[in-house]
């Protein structure tokens, strides 16, 4: 004999009639979906990005030829020209100066397309600025991103190029490791 | 009911009906947006710099103020580091590199806390350094000087 709740029991002839169902027998065709964890989840989800949201994409670009050492006392990067050094070729905002076997063959001290290609780059950011009547904007930051196996004779060179063509605040590019990041650039 | 409002038509006291939704498509929406755009412009790598100078480029072209302070120059060759306090070299120190092949910096981390105790004003050091070290060992001796309070870090050619 089968096992039933206890209670009330209506014959199957009523069980199956319209007095005992809410919709004359048919499923409710309104069905609600629970839309609480889903927004809860998206909030949580926005939060995180936006505290880790991060603007240095735009000032340096990632690229596989360039592998950047690391370092853990870093500051956050500003917004400069950067100068790319690959383990083949120097690159500025994407016109390539030279390649890095020429350069390391060469006994001169400086790379005199780079020195060229900076200036006019100060040229058209000194001009820029002195229309808006804002002097005294450029402060000569540089970013140099070199491949972490790329010789100093090659990065002396650039070094000496970017100083020459008025850039002296020379900053290296690096990738921050650890929880010893600094976070100070605000007071400089 | 979750996306409309119940506007509760029923009832014949004209009472506010108490129990409304919130429409929150709107709201979903906007979210979706904003965390499709926050991850399209994530930057997943965190990238960080180093200040350095170059030694004998100043751009004032003054000369530098007389201290009573030595001067600390390092200098970073393919084999070894030499650490030069006024006019007095120490003991060089061999290079030597952990299994992924990076310098080890622990010697020379133990000189500068020696040499910062006894020149606790000293804030600059000078790289000098030779063409064929490679830019990866540089950077790591910089980062080693910044780490232990010598911030004002000035690279240099090393003299053939």
């Amino acid at each position: 004999m089968a096992i039933v709740a206890p209670g009330k029991r209506y014959g199957k002839r009523i069980e199956h009639s319209k007095v005992l169902s809410h919709a004359g027998g048919h499923k409710m065709l309104f069905a609600d979906l629970n839309v609480t964890p889903l927004v809860d989840m998206f909030v949580i989800l926005v939060l995180f990005l936006i505290a880790n949201f991060s603007a240095t994409g735009e000032i340096l670009s990632m690229s596989k030829d360039v592998q950047l050492p690391e370092a853990a006392n870093t500051e956050e990067l500003v917004m400069a020209p950067v100068v790319v050094v690959s383990k083949e070729q120097v690159i500025v905002s994407g016109t390539v100066i030279g390649r890095v076997d020429d350069l390391t063959r060469e006994d001169y001290l400086n790379i005199p397309p780079l020195e060229e290609k900076l200036r006019e780059m100060k040229k058209q950011f000194e001009d820029l600025h002195n229309a808006a009547n804002d002097t005294g904007a450029f402060k000569g930051d540089v970013n140099i991103q070199a491949d972490k196996m790329v010789q100093f004779r090659i990065v002396k060179r650039v070094m000496f190029s970017c100083a020459s063509a008025g850039y002296g605040n020379i900053s290296f590019a690096t990738m921050a490791k650890g929880e010893e990041k600094k976070t100070e650039t605000a007071s400089r | 009911m979750a996306g409309g409002m119940d506007l509760g038509t029923g009832g014949k006291s004209g009472k506010k009906p108490l129990d409304t939704t919130i429409n929150l498509v709107p709201f979903i929406d906007l979210m979706a947006v904003t965390i499709v755009f926050l991850i399209m412009t994530a930057v997943w790598t965190q990238l960080g710099r180093l200040q350095v100078s170059q030694s004998g480029n100043s751009a004032s072209e003054e000369a530098p103020p007389q201290t009573q302070l030595q001067p600390i120059t390092v200098l970073i060759t393919e084999k070894e580091l030499k650490i030069t306090v006024g006019g007095a070299q120490l003991d060089p120190m061999p290079i030597t590199r952990d299994d992924k092949q990076r310098l080890e910096v622990t010697r020379l981390m133990d000189k500068l806390k020696e040499l910062k105790t006894q020149q606790p004003e000293q804030n600059a050091i000078t790289l000098s350094t030779e063409d064929a070290v490679r830019y990866e060992d540089l950077v790591r001796v910089i980062d080693t000087c910044i780490g232990n309070q010598f911030p004002s870090v000035s690279v240099s050619p090393a003299s053939s």
